[in-house]
């Protein structure tokens, strides 16, 4: 649907193109170009998320600067090495884990950074890495139903492997990496010592929990859901999801300890038509008053420690870049991780299907 | 003769005689359209799947030996036929009856049944596979009337191979009702009655009669679903286990995740090749040509 869109919108700049030089020359053309300079594409991810940054990063930087900002979705890891090989572009910034900016930027699918556009006085340490940009942070947690354990939950991994102790449903994310990360602090390797991973390690203390696990999720919603109808009673789960579950009053908690945090990197495609505005963009968007107002928003953690400011403790403590969680999460290696997912991927596949 | 319009692009002829070369060039200009709509939108990028999986990252055949050494491909190629086999069972044993009736009882009844799986064709799949989620869920109807019954806890129906066969065969099930309703419709009643005035029970009317001149109806459907289920993955990671997998899935992993192309394009031909071969064989035994009726 998306690749229909993107031939409609090259054709319809073409009648148009074509019928303005017909009519009245070069006028209208210099008119249009400017016009279609003025105007950055987005890839995201629809929903909560889009109007989130609708509200927190687009609309005050068109009020700012006049330049409009559209939105595609959803983020298309695919599509990011699509658009480079075949040079048609359907936008021109997209936002992505830091493992996989790595593993584009290795493949020479992303735009350098522009340093005459952007100013490195105004970014915060490590606000750069491999031509990305930090966004924002996600953290990957344990979560359960307050009501199911009247107790007292689980509070790290070695409880939730613990099925005689906390019994119940439960549910993991279907993903390699941060399932072996979770088995490992389970086993007892402390969450700074996580990598660089022993992976045989890890798929021996999960084979102890796959006979538990109930489903294993794809979807942040489908994780909702599963947690909200009760399907399970404790889960992996992204924490802004299980935040936004609390907040509309069912009785979720999340634990902090052992939480792998993720950072989530914007990046422009390498040569994306409007480049030089995909960085003037950036530039705002890594500013402490938008990150705030987005982290309000979503709970995902600004990653300009600057923005605090402006977050109010209820929220703050939240976040995954909230000192106190960083703390206790998982001591993160991208370069281990974007060297070993496909590995360990296929690994972790044939296990499940097994 | 006289109604056809004059040839594009062809000199009328001066002697009202159009000349022989365009009367033959007029169809194939106006067959050109959708020659180049089909090279460039089905060949071109078919060839450039086959390109990139014996090309990306490296030229050779590398990726089709992993996928036929490494057990989990050959696994889940296996479960996708095995998978695909069962649905086109259950929608054939589910559908039959329903157009039977469809077709025989006409009036009504017939609109009825007609509206009901014309609806459910028209609803999104992805809406059909989340309504499973709360039908079978631990809150749903299912459970409830189980423990109503009292017959205890009930047995976990969600995130089951059984949950997930069934939300295939609920959503390719229209298909088959269709494909047999345009085939059993063009039947005869005639035929029938003529099979009673010469001495045939309905049982033995419908087997000797009704169901060998169905037969092309069972073929067409069962053609369509197994194909169309192939190709499905959205539907078993919603409602199965992950030894539910499909091939599709295993593509859209090496594709968005893992930015592999080359080896995403080995497992696309492969499941292409196979799917050839069944269509190749009901082409050898029924006729392609035959497939809309």
């Amino acid at each position: 649907m998306t690749k229909l869109r993107e031939v409609d919108r090259g054709r319809r700049a073409f009648l148009k193109g074509a019928a303005a030089a017909a009519a009245v020359g070069p006028l209208i053309i210099t008119d249009r170009s400017i016009a279609q300079t003025r105007t950055i594409y987005v890839n995201t991810w629809g929903g909560s998320w889009t109007a989130a940054e609708e509200a927190a990063f687009f609309k005050p930087f068109t009020d700012q600067t006049g330049i409009r900002v559209r939105t595609v979705a959803p983020v298309s890891y695919a599509k990011l090495k699509a658009q480079v090989q075949s040079g048609s572009y359907e936008w021109d910034i997209t936002a992505i884990t830091q493992a996989d900016v790595l593993r584009a930027d290795r493949e020479g699918l992303l735009d350098p950074v522009d340093w005459a556009v952007v100013k490195k006085e105004k970014l915060f340490p490590d606000a750069v890495y491999a031509n990305g940009l930090a966004y924002c942070a996600l953290g990957t947690n344990l979560a359960y139903r307050k009501d199911k354990f009247p107790q007292g939950g689980p509070k790290s991994w070695a409880d939730f492997w613990d099925v005689k102790k906390f019994p119940g449903n439960r549910s993991m994310l279907n993903n390699a990496v941060r399932s072996a990360q979770f088995a490992l602090v389970a086993d007892g390797v402390p969450p700074d010592k996580v990598f660089p991973m022993d992976v045989d390690r890890a798929f021996k203390k999960l084979d102890q929990i796959k006979p538990h696990i109930k489903v294993w999720w794809t979807q942040g919603n489908q994780s909702q859901q599963l947690m909200r109808d009760g399907e399970v009673d404790m889960m992996v789960m992204w924490n802004a999801r299980a935040s936004e579950l609390a907040q509309q009053g069912h009785p979720v908690e999340v634990v902090w300890h052992g939480a792998t945090i993720t950072t989530t990197m914007w990046a422009v495609a390498k040569g994306a038509p409007n480049r030089k505005l995909a960085w003037e963009f950036l530039q705002f968007a890594v500013q402490a008053k938008p990150q705030a107002d987005f982290a309000n928003r979503l709970y995902y953690g600004p990653t300009n420690p600057e923005a605090f400011k402006y977050v109010s403790p209820e929220v703050a403590r939240q976040l995954p870049t909230y000192t106190e969680n960083v703390k206790v999460a998982i001591k993160p290696d991208t370069v281990w991780e974007a060297d070993n997912t496909a590995r360990i991927q296929e690994r972790f596949t044939q296990w499940l299907a097994g | 003769m006289a109604a056809r319009p004059p040839a594009l692009g062809s000199p009328r002829g001066t002697r009202g005689e159009p000349r022989r070369p365009a009367r033959n060039t007029a169809p194939l200009l106006l067959l050109g359209p959708s020659c180049v709509a089909l090279v460039l939108l089905f060949v071109v990028p078919i060839g450039y799947v086959l390109l990139l999986s014996v090309t990306d990252p490296r030229v050779g055949f590398a990726h089709y030996q992993r996928i036929f050494t490494v057990p989990l491909y050959t696994r889940v190629l296996v479960n996708t036929f095995l998978t695909s086999l069962v649905v086109t069972a259950l929608c054939l044993v589910l559908g039959y009856p329903v157009a039977y009736v469809m077709t025989r009882r006409g009036g009504s009844i017939s609109t009825l049944l007609l509206t009901i799986v014309a609806m459910s064709f028209w609803t999104g799949f992805l809406v059909r596979t989340y309504s499973w989620l709360v039908v079978l869920g631990s809150k749903g109807p299912v459970v409830a009337a189980y423990q109503a019954l009292g017959l205890g806890k009930a047995p976990q129906l969600l995130f089951t191979t059984f949950a997930s066969t069934l939300g295939m065969t609920h959503i390719l099930l229209p298909y088959m009702i269709l494909a047999l309703f345009a085939v059993m419709k063009k039947i005869d009643a005639n035929h029938l009655k003529a099979a009673a005035s010469l001495g045939a029970r309905p049982g033995a009317a419908f087997r000797e009669v009704f169901l060998p001149l169905s037969l092309p109806g069972v073929v067409n459907g069962s053609l369509l679903v197994f194909v169309t289920c192939l190709g499905f993955f959205v539907t078993p990671v919603l409602l199965g286990t992950p030894r539910d997998m499909m091939i599709s899935q295993l593509v859209n992993q090496q594709i968005e995740e893992l930015l592999a192309w080359g080896f995403a394009s080995a497992v696309a031909v492969v499941l292409l090749a196979a799917t050839g071969v069944v269509i190749g064989v009901y082409n050898r035994f029924a006729g392609l040509d035959r497939l809309w009726g």
